[in-house]
């Protein structure tokens, strides 16, 4: 019998599908991410002489529901055009049935792998509002995400933020999408979980991004409007939460502008709180120019 | 846009896993399938107990003869509960209970001495153990699970290699040796075809028919070796990132 080295057997899992593209266009060069759904190859596109990535299905026979899924998520994609949104240039079949494709390489890693290198609150919620801004714009397309966690947020090189994974996304009002039970533990809205996948709503993706927001605030004393704000996101019942995104972003906003939020009910003395951090220079200035107006009265009544 | 290759109609519609056809209740059913899995399982089990029993040539293959037919003669594969563990983690096991108790006996199974010998390759086993100097076996059940996996393929170029020469097709088994199997340090498209006066088309081509078999048959062989579809589709899930539907998997694919 033959003997295979550990080099062979590897490579023999590697090739084994190893996609068949039936066009000279795209050349695969090698596998940079696999999910449940489909496998991510880096390759060059000789026609527009650029680095691409593919998405191959992994159901290697047809499959309903595998297919019907990366069908869905190019849709999506391709319906989608935002920066925090992958853009997808083509899509088709291989030579042995299998799905595909072809997207922008996107060279950078996960939430969950960079967000221990976001040092200050402000950097996190930078990124935070970037996922949310996706979120919101994906809401007002008709596309509600239903996965939205850690390892489906890319964050770029260059700072660019991006929302992936779009594959059990649901075209409210216009295809209805697989009966599957949807979501990453700890990120599932209590409505997910109960299986009610099939009326997923935006509330979905709120209950999603307060977890977000919860997670990549991390164990840091988080303010009270900004823990306010998370709470908000996450409560069981979807009527209690943000009516979408954009309130989100906007309760966001003014919380980083130091403005009242919705989301919380500030005493007195928040407010005053509040009032004296967005104005303390002109305290401050005010203060000196008491001080220092009643310090020269003083010296001038001094004989 | 391509057709979908139906390729996997070649295969039986209705492949059954071992534990199934073993558990038939039908005689001739149960041995065929005790002898698929023997197949599968013994020479992963004679490089481990060669290699993490540290037993001699002689004592590994006398220990290999005897617990497939014991298990084969006393139902050890019959008792396999899916919910408890892997079906390969259940046979290591088994094997490890095995070789305890005879070393506690201190008389491990005569040579010859059981009424079933089966008929293995024991010197093309010993010989391949060359390519293992100095290996500690660290962890028992990947050490296992890699054999197993090492075995299926090794089974399956075989296998491949007959069916292309079967079907008057060995030079798409040549490319695929010179690209995938064997490549040299310099092995691309174009070598390959002018290695074997070809066309760089040619080689693709060969290549994604030799690789689409090679996947096939491999799937199939996995059936031999797991117990449950549950187990067979995690398994084509862990080996090649493949999913099949549990509708698809009992078409054999």
């Amino acid at each position: 019998m033959t003997w295979l080295s550990d080099a062979v057997v590897g490579r023999l899992r590697e090739v084994a599908t190893w996609p068949e593209l039936n066009s000279d266009r795209y050349e695969i060069r090698r596998p940079v991410g696999r999910g449940g759904m489909g496998t991510v190859y880096a390759a060059y596109d000789t026609v527009l002489e650029r680095e691409v990535a593919i998405k191959v299905s992994n159901a290697l026979v047809p499959d309903d529901g595998l297919e019907e899924r990366l069908r869905l998520e190019a849709r999506v994609l391709a319906r989608l055009e935002h920066p925090g949104i992958v853009p997808v240039h083509d899509a088709g079949v291989l030579d042995d049935g299998r799905l595909y494709y072809v997207m922008k390489l996107v060279h950078g890693e996960t939430l969950a792998a960079r967000a221990p290198a976001l040092a200050t609150e402000a950097d996190r919620l930078a990124v935070f509002v970037r996922i949310a801004e996706t979120v919101a714009f994906a809401q007002d397309s008709g596309v509600v995400h239903r996965d939205l966690q850690p390892a489906n947020v890319m964050v770029g090189r260059f700072g660019e933020v991006l929302v992936l994974d779009w594959g059990v996304a649901r075209l409210v009002d216009l295809i209805e999408s697989p009966g599957i039970r949807v979501g990453t533990p700890g990120f599932m809205a209590p409505e997910l979980q109960r299986g009610d996948s099939a009326t997923a709503e935006p509330a979905a993706d709120i209950f999603a991004l307060g977890a977000l927001l919860t997670w990549i605030l991390g164990d840091a004393a988080v303010p009270r409007r900004l823990r306010a704000i998370a709470d908000k996101c996450a409560q069981p019942d979807p009527h209690d939460r943000y009516a979408n995104a954009a309130d989100l972003v906007a309760d966001l906003s003014r919380y980083r502008a130091g403005l009242p939020v919705s989301a919380h009910r500030d005493t007195l003395l928040e407010r005053a709180g509040l009032w004296f951090t967005k104005y303390q220079t002109l305290v401050f200035l005010i203060a000196a120019y008491l001080l220092m107006r009643a310090l020269l009265a003083f010296f001038q009544r001094i004989p | 846009m391509v057709a979908y290759s139906f390729a996997f109609m070649r295969f039986p519609m209705t492949r059954r896993s071992v534990l199934e056809r073993i558990q038939e209740g039908d005689p001739d059913l149960r041995r065929a399938a005790f002898g698929d899995l023997t197949v599968a399982y013994w020479r992963p089990s004679y490089r481990y107990l060669r290699l993490h029993w540290r037993l001699s040539p002689e004592t590994a293959e006398d220990v290999v003869q005897a617990f497939f037919t014991t298990a084969f003669e006393k139902g050890y594969v019959e008792k396999y509960d899916p919910a408890k563990a892997k079906f390969r983690t259940f046979l290591r096991t088994c094997l490890d209970r095995f070789v305890q108790n005879t070393r506690q006996a201190e008389r491990a199974t005569k040579r010859g001495g059981q009424a079933m010998l089966l008929s293995l390759d024991f010197p093309g086993a010993e010989h391949e153990l060359a390519a293992y100097p100095a290996l500690v076996v660290d962890d028992a059940d990947r050490f296992f699970h890699d054999e197993t996996i090492r075995a299926l393929f090794a089974r399956t170029v075989d296998a491949m290699r007959d069916a292309f020469t079967r079907e008057g097709k060995p030079q798409i088994f040549d490319v695929f040796a010179r690209h995938d199997l064997h490549p040299s340090a310099d092995a691309t498209y174009a070598t390959v075809a002018a290695d074997l006066r070809l066309t760089t088309a040619q080689v693709t081509n060969h290549l994604h028919a030799a690789r689409r078999r090679f996947r096939e048959l491999a799937l199939a062989s996995l059936r031999d070796v797991v117990a449950t579809e549950d187990e067979y589709r995690a398994e084509a899930r862990e080996l090649f990132g493949v999913e099949i539907s549990p509708e698809r998997s009992r078409t054999g694919v």
